[in-house]
């Protein structure tokens, strides 16, 4: 019994290269064509004169109009200054729907009573749209800060709630047992065993709550808001500011990109092991 | 005197006509290898799942040393068929997570979990992450984090049930080899007739309906494979396939209801 097929951890390693080549390699390669081809496009387009520049400006009025927002500023506000009104409200709204939702979702998910009695209520508000709720959240709440933070913070607490649920129930009964039967008390079964069992569904919840709170973000600031991208791209489009609108729409899905990279790295780093087993 | 003890057991599952399990008994003896053999719905897991403490009996008693058993604990240890290990650590982090949770300290949890993995021979593999390794080397991962609590007694739920037939068979080597060098009394279930006749030195034959205990038997055949025979040897011995039979049969007779018997 310890003749060890040697050739094993050199067979799994090639697996797992051979795997992550498909994985990511492949895809990259992909899309960067489809990406260019989609910016050539839109360049030949634009510059054709086809479509008039107030509706398709060419894609270097757009860098212009951004290097413009980042210098003297778009709104009384530079670009900087929208950027981290927006991130401060997404980030805000994130640490407080991770905090109270990882927890809720543990309990939700350990136990019945708990999961009886709010999974009714998530169910009931999660389908609604932000936009639909935003009006009764401003007359709650009145237009400042709060409104904002609380609206984004609400479309990341569903999801966030929700995956660590499921993430929960992926402690199988045999994993659970096996550790009692290695003397673990249930604080220990819950922190050693059930919460990294859930870890990889609650950085997936984050990931869709994240995403969840970027497009709330607009929405929420469409409520006297002075400063954000949101605002920045709404004030733009009133003034049929065309190059601008697309400009602060390419910075909103450049940092929810780099966002969602960073998360969908933290998961390979810290739960290598999602996706792998049988 | 005798470490773990079932009397009379029964056991009711809520809206279910039949106790999965009726007046069982059962003792693990000084270095016994128990073996409960017999078809789905038997009752052999629930019966595991009471010595273990995860159920509570509906009647009967479980004592431990004179102690009842009312719940899960590190003087059982029990290896289960899959899913059991815990993907984030490494093979040695898991055989050591018991010694971890009692609070035993880095260096001797290290020192004590290389012993079980060179008992199961996957010395070589104590860095590598649970999920690079097969089927069969995850459970002897299993025996070995089952062997390093202080428990003398080892529950085995279908430990090989998963795996193809010829790593289930060193498995089997395996297991007679772990039991010979550590005493443990060893209780396991199995639906594999042959696995629980070359492993038993007490092997209980189970029938459902309602589950219970029609026939114990003593083979011989794990002390011939301790005084040297080797496994194929004794496996196509007519002894053992005569007894193959005789339990085979036993088994269809007790399956046929009263009915199934009348005409």
């Amino acid at each position: 019994m310890t003749a060890l097929d040697p050739a094993l951890p050199a067979a799994t390693a090639r697996l797992t290269a051979t795997a992550r080549w498909q994985l990511t390699r492949h895809p990259l390669w992909l899309g960067l064509i489809s990406a260019g081809s989609g910016l050539l496009l839109w360049w030949a387009l634009a510059s054709s004169g086809l479509v008039a520049s107030l509706f398709l400006p060419p894609p270097q009025a757009v860098l212009a109009k951004l290097y413009l927002a980042a210098t003297q500023g778009f709104m009384d506000a530079t670009l900087w200054q929208h950027l981290t009104a927006s991130l401060g409200r997404i980030g805000l709204a994130l640490l407080a729907a991770t905090v109270l939702g990882i927890p809720l979702g543990l309990l939700m998910g350990t136990r019945p009573l708990v999961r009886g009695l709010l999974d009714p209520l998530i169910e009931g508000y999660r389908p609604v749209p932000p936009l639909a709720y935003l009006p009764l959240i401003v007359i709650w709440c009145g237009i400042g800060e709060l409104s904002k933070v609380l609206l984004i913070f609400l479309a990341m607490l569903a999801p966030i709630i929700m995956a660590t649920t499921h993430g929960v129930s992926r402690a199988s009964q045999s994993r659970i047992r096996a550790a009692q039967s290695l003397g673990a008390s249930p604080r220990q079964v819950l922190y050693r065993v059930i919460l990294p069992t859930a870890l990889p569904d609650i950085l997936t919840g984050l990931r869709i709550g994240l995403g969840a709170g970027w497009s709330t973000l607009v929405a929420a600031e469409l409520v006297a808001a002075t400063q954000g991208l949101g605002f920045m791209v709404q004030s733009a489009a009133q003034f049929l500011v065309t190059d601008m609108v697309l400009a602060g729409i390419a910075v909103i899905g450049g940092i929810a990109f780099v966002l969602e990279l960073g998360l969908r790295a933290l998961q390979r780093r810290l739960c290598p092991w999602h996706g792998q087993q049988d | 005197m005798c470490a773990l003890l079932a009397q009379d057991i029964s056991v009711f599952y809520p809206g279910q006509p039949e106790p999965a399990l009726s007046q069982v008994n059962l003792s693990l003896g000084e270095a016994s290898l128990t073996v409960a053999l017999g078809p789905s719905g038997c009752g052999k897991t629930t019966l595991l799942n009471v010595l273990a403490g995860f159920i509570a009996p509906s009647q009967g008693r479980v004592t431990l040393d004179g102690q009842p058993v009312t719940g899960p604990g590190a003087d059982r240890a029990v290896v289960f068929q899959h899913d059991a290990l815990l993907p984030w650590l490494n093979v040695r982090d898991n055989v050591a997570f018991g010694l971890q949770l009692q609070g035993v300290g880095r260096a001797e949890r290290q020192r004590r979990a290389d012993d079980m993995l060179a008992l199961v021979g996957l010395d070589a593999v104590a860095k590598q992450k649970i999920w690079a390794l097969s089927g069969g080397m995850r459970q002897r991962v299993g025996i070995a984090r089952a062997l390093t609590s202080p428990s003398q007694v080892l529950l085995m739920d279908e430990p090989f049930g998963a795996l193809d037939a010829f790593t289930r068979e060193q498995m089997q080597v395996l297991l007679l080899k772990v039991w010979q060098h550590t005493g443990r009394r060893i209780f396991l279930i199995t639906h594999d007739i042959e696995e629980a006749l070359f492993l038993a030195t007490e092997l209980v034959l189970m029938s459902p309906g309602p589950g219970r205990i029609v026939e114990r038997i003593h083979p011989p055949f794990s002390q011939r494979y301790r005084a040297g025979e080797s496994v194929r040897q004794i496996k196509s011995d007519p002894a053992f396939i005569a007894l193959r039979e005789q339990l085979l049969s036993t088994l269809y007779r007790h399956r046929l209801s009263p009915e199934e018997l009348a005409p």
